[in-house]
């Protein structure tokens, strides 16, 4: 018998450009909203009709207007503005935050479900304990134990945010890696002496990046509340800064008057939590391969 | 001849493939008179289980049926509505799905879920309904006890829960019945029970069957005819003696070139198919024109509709007269058996144990095995006989409770975490399930750089080049994912991926099992020619007895993880066998060789006596007492074949009646469990 060599059939992967059209719609939304915000992040502070905490632009508590579209708040602030002025601040602390409890999470976790034994034992244990504080009582002990000086400081909320996400993040990756560490090529990668870390990175990694990533769409679309919370407790950032979390709870005793002034911060919460979902969930369907892009 | 009982007229069946549809099922006629079982074969992607869920009327939103009518008691089964297809399936026509693990609902005792089939066609009052299920369970071969229909299906072994699965189908006395695939995931032995089954079933009720595989030695002991489909065409329809003794299509002589034939003394198969089946490349005209030795320019311009050839035959090629049957083609010369060189792996007296205390299983039994440098050695056995636990133990994935392991006369560590990495490169294991053993998200040129580096230090593209053209491969798989091979290709890349590491040992665990058989001979050409260019030694598992024949230098036979017999391939498929030996060679099926009516056996028997022999409880031979409290002793012959058991060598012999016909089984043997 002959053994002959067999030809590949044509790739498809051929191209980038037509690639767009065979997307998923989800993707192809998500990515328009969050560009949108991206866009209004970087150049907001250059055309908002009103500085961030400009006050007496207009009667204060008054409605929406073409002038005032979200309207004005108590101290006369221009609630579009302030939202406008907010977007980098709210996009940049959400994601840093929930991308550090992302990678700190997916490692912690993925090395847990893969290695086992009593590291995972103690390691789930821990991380339960820590899943078992409610979130603001956790992020408030945090605050507490990183004492005053550095209250109300980015990077504090940061670290903040990673620490709430981190161990529910981990408990995601671990039960992924659990499920993968089974397969043969695992065992092909074991078998050859790899590390634990190289296992991680090159096998583990890359077949949980749809769970993480619609993980941390998640996440990222909350932390702006965990942030707002904060603010409002007097432990996060500090008035006037236009954080839309904080804008909620600071107006949220008018929302009987003019609701616009909540339903505004609250639009643009919305907004950016739906497109990161959205382009997530995309991107996740692409990376998992369950959607194919190619020229046929 | 009597009027079908369900006749398929050009039935037209699509797959919605990204934004098109692509044609599976193309233009494909054929009917099945009452009492007659029709068989479907063909390799997998040619449509036949699409074909099969068609007949039962079954549709989803991803496929659409172009063209074609499906005629049953007078009327289209592709025109009814949903509720006329719920009284007619399960009632009319029934179906017993290939696996029958997922079949069963897990969460429901047996009795009841046959209970549900009778309901819900209105068989019987409720109270009567347990009598008709007991009457099923002794009609398919089940214990018919109240207290069996109280099990939950995982109480069940597969064949028992595939029983339970024939009794679902025939609860309602259907007309017609399509099976799909209803033994490719059980064990040899219960195959040829289930096969029994099915054959005095039909005998017994007379009843229409459609068989879907693709196993043509399967077809041949229980279909009267069969159809034999590629890429979505009916090539040939024949009755099954004549397609055997006289195929037609190049396409059906090459799959029955392809069976490793177990009663050749060569076991190499005859004449096999070359190429594989690519279906994003198929011509204009006959889809198997790349792959058949005869076609002509036209074949691939025009297509051959399915013509009479001969009395009750069709056949899609118009070449067909012309065609001579060609010679035995053997290429492959056997592989010579190896000389004793030096031995490379010794495995002593090595036990594994699973659990501890009183759940404590041993998996294997002080087992005791050698391979010589380049020498190739068969595992032999049912699921559960440990052939992958040893495996497993050599590649350090377990360790073992008791016994040792050498490579090269050095003692290995029984973790591999505990090895040197020059011992894990020497040792590279290839896995069954080709699905599984590549990573999904690594393209085929990282799967095979990757090894290079880690123990050579550096990898370049010419070498992954180079990797895959070892196995065959064009260098352009290399930018590809997973997905984009098929099954076969994908196994190719796992053994490249192995060679890689330049191993002395490689360990097979059932690495064909899941291909079609087209493919099955062309990675086993591939094997017996990096056994001989390369002087690799294997150790090869598998349950196919005919592949093992034609790769092994030795075989070991294993029974709930104790060797039966061991000894060189020819010594193996000659008497004196193991009782066990014989009643494995028995079971497979062979084209039209009689089926064998040999001696029951028991399904099985309890928890093996942890003093006697490990097949005592279903041994045919079986002696008595001792074979339950005595290990048997180690009998050898003068060449060294030895066989564990209380028989002598010559009561063996004298038992021994494979390869020819078995003697006839009488009635009260017929008992099952």
């Amino acid at each position: 018998m002959s053994i002959e060599t067999l030809t590949a059939p044509p790739s498809r992967w051929n191209g980038l450009l037509p690639l767009w059209r065979q997307t998923p719609l989800s993707f192809r939304i998500g990515l328009i909203i969050l560009l949108i915000h991206f866009v209004i992040a970087a150049t907001g502070p250059f055309w908002a009709p009103y500085g961030y905490s400009q006050m007496g632009t207009g009667r204060p508590l008054s409605g929406m207007s073409w002038a005032h579209p979200f309207g004005v708040d108590q101290l006369g602030r221009d609630i579009f503005s302030r939202v406008v002025h907010g977007a980098h601040i709210v996009i940049l602390l959400s994601l840093s935050g929930t991308l550090l409890g992302l990678i700190i999470g997916a490692v912690l976790g993925l090395l847990s479900g893969y290695v086992g034994g009593w590291f995972d034992e103690i390691l789930q244990r821990f991380l339960e304990a820590l899943i078992s504080i409610p979130f603001l009582v956790l992020a408030l002990i945090a605050i507490a134990a990183a004492g005053p000086e550095l209250s109300g400081n980015p990077v504090l909320i940061v670290l903040v945010v990673a620490l709430v996400y981190a161990p529910r993040i981990a408990r995601m990756a671990r039960t992924v890696a659990v499920d993968i560490a089974t397969r043969d090529y695992v065992t092909v990668a074991r078998l050859r002496g790899e590390s634990a870390w190289s296992v991680m990175r090159r096998e583990l990694l890359p077949n949980a990046t749809s769970v993480l990533l619609v993980e941390f769409a998640l996440r990222a679309g909350y932390a702006p509340v965990l942030i707002g919370s904060l603010g409002f407790l007097g432990f996060g950032l500090r008035p006037p800064t236009p954080e839309w979390g904080l804008m909620i709870s600071e107006n949220r005793a008018l929302i009987m008057i003019t609701p616009i002034t909540v339903l505004g911060p609250g639009l643009a919460l919305a907004s950016l939590v739906v497109g990161l979902n959205l382009f997530t969930e995309g991107l996740a369907r692409i990376l998992g391969r369950t959607v194919k892009l190619g020229v046929q | 001849m009597d009027a079908p009982v369900i006749a398929v007229e050009g039935l037209s069946v699509s797959y919605r493939q990204g934004a098109g549809f692509n044609r599976v099922v193309d233009d494909v006629s054929f009917s099945v008179a009452p009492g007659e079982v029709f068989g479907l074969v063909g390799e997998s992607g040619c449509g036949k289980s699409t074909i099969a869920l068609q007949l039962l009327g079954y549709r989803t939103p991803a496929m659409r049926t172009d063209a074609g009518t499906i005629s049953f008691d007078g009327r289209d089964l592709l025109a009814l509505d949903r509720a006329e297809l719920d009284r007619i399936r399960g009632a009319r026509i029934a179906f017993v799905p290939q696996n029958p693990t997922t079949a069963l609902n897990p969460g429901i005792r047996v009795g009841a879920q046959i209970d549900e089939i009778l309901g819900a066609h209105g068989y019987g009052e409720a109270g009567r309904r347990v009598d008709r299920a007991l009457e099923l369970f002794g009609l398919v071969g089940l214990p018919s006890r109240p207290d069996f229909l109280r099990r939950y299906p995982h109480q069940l072994s597969g064949g028992q829960q595939q029983r339970v699965c024939i009794a679902m189908a025939l609860a309602c006395d259907p007309a017609f019945v399509v099976l799909d695939e209803p033994t490719t995931g059980l064990d040899v032995t219960t195959q040829e029970q289930i096969v029994a089954l099915l054959i005095d079933l039909r005998a017994r009720l007379g009843m229409s069957m459609l068989y879907v595989t693709h196993d043509l030695g399967l077809l041949s002991q229980i279909a009267d005819r069969v159809g034999v489909m590629y890429a979505g065409r009916m090539v040939e329809i024949a009755p099954t003696e004549e397609l055997f003794t006289d195929p037609k299509h190049p396409y059906t002589r090459g799959l029955i070139g392809s069976i490793p034939r177990i009663e050749d003394k060569s076991g190499l198969p005859a004449r096999p198919l070359r190429g594989l089946l690519q279906r994003h490349n198929l011509p204009k005209g006959c889809p198997f024109a790349p792959r058949c030795d005869w076609a002509l320019p036209e074949c691939f311009e025009d297509r051959q509709e399915l013509a009479t050839a001969g009395s009750a035959r069709e056949v899609a090629c118009w070449r067909w007269p012309e065609i001579e049957v060609p010679e035995d083609a053997r290429a492959l010369v056997e592989s010579p058996e190896v000389e004793q060189a030096g031995n490379l792996l010794a495995i002593n007296d090595v036990s594994v144990i699973y659990g501890s205390g009183r759940d404590a299983f041993t998996a294997l039994r002080e087992i005791s095995l050698d391979i010589g440098e380049g020498e190739t050695v068969a595992l032999v056995g049912e699921s559960g006989s440990g052939k992958s636990t040893l495996a497993r133990a050599v590649a350090g994935l377990l360790a073992p409770a008791g016994g040792e392991i050498r490579l090269a006369g050095k003692a290995l560590a029984g973790h591999v975490k505990d090895r040197t990495p020059e011992e894990r490169r020497l040792i590279q294991f290839v896995f069954q399930n080709p699905d599984a053993s590549l990573n999904p998200r690594a393209r085929i040129a990282k799967a095979l750089s990757r090894p290079l580096e880690f123990f050579f230090g550096k990898s370049t593209a010419e070498n992954v080049t180079a990797a895959l053209a070892d196995v065959r491969l064009d260098g352009k798989y290399a930018a590809r994912f997973p997905d984009e091979l098929s099954g076969g290709e994908r196994q190719r890349v796992a053994i490249a991926r192995g060679l890689v590491a330049e191993p002395t040992l490689l360990l097979c665990d059932e690495i064909l099992s899941a291909l079609d058989v087209s493919v099955q001979a062309s990675i086993l050409a591939l094997l017996q020619r990096l056994k001989t260019e390369r002087g690799i030694a294997m150790l090869f598992i598998s349950h196919d007895l005919a592949v093992v024949r034609m790769l092994a230098d030795r075989v070991c036979v294993l029974f709930r993880g104790d060797i039966m017999e061991l000894g060189r391939r020819d010594q193996i498929f000659a008497a004196p066998f193991h009782p066990y030996t014989h009643s494995l060679l028995e079971a497979v099926p062979t084209p039209l060789k009689p089926h064998p009516r040999r001696e029951a056996t028991r399904e099985t028997a309890g928890t093996t006596p942890a003093t006697g022999c490990a097949y005592a409880g279903r041994c045919a031979w079986q002696i008595g007492d001792i074979c339950d409290n005595e290990r048997p002793p180690w009998r050898e012959t003068e060449e060294g074949l030895r066989i564990r058991c209380h028989h002598t060598l010559d009561e063996l012999s004298r038992r021994a009646t494979w390869p020819n016909a078995a003697p006839k089984q009488t009635e009260d043997q017929k008992v099952i469990q």
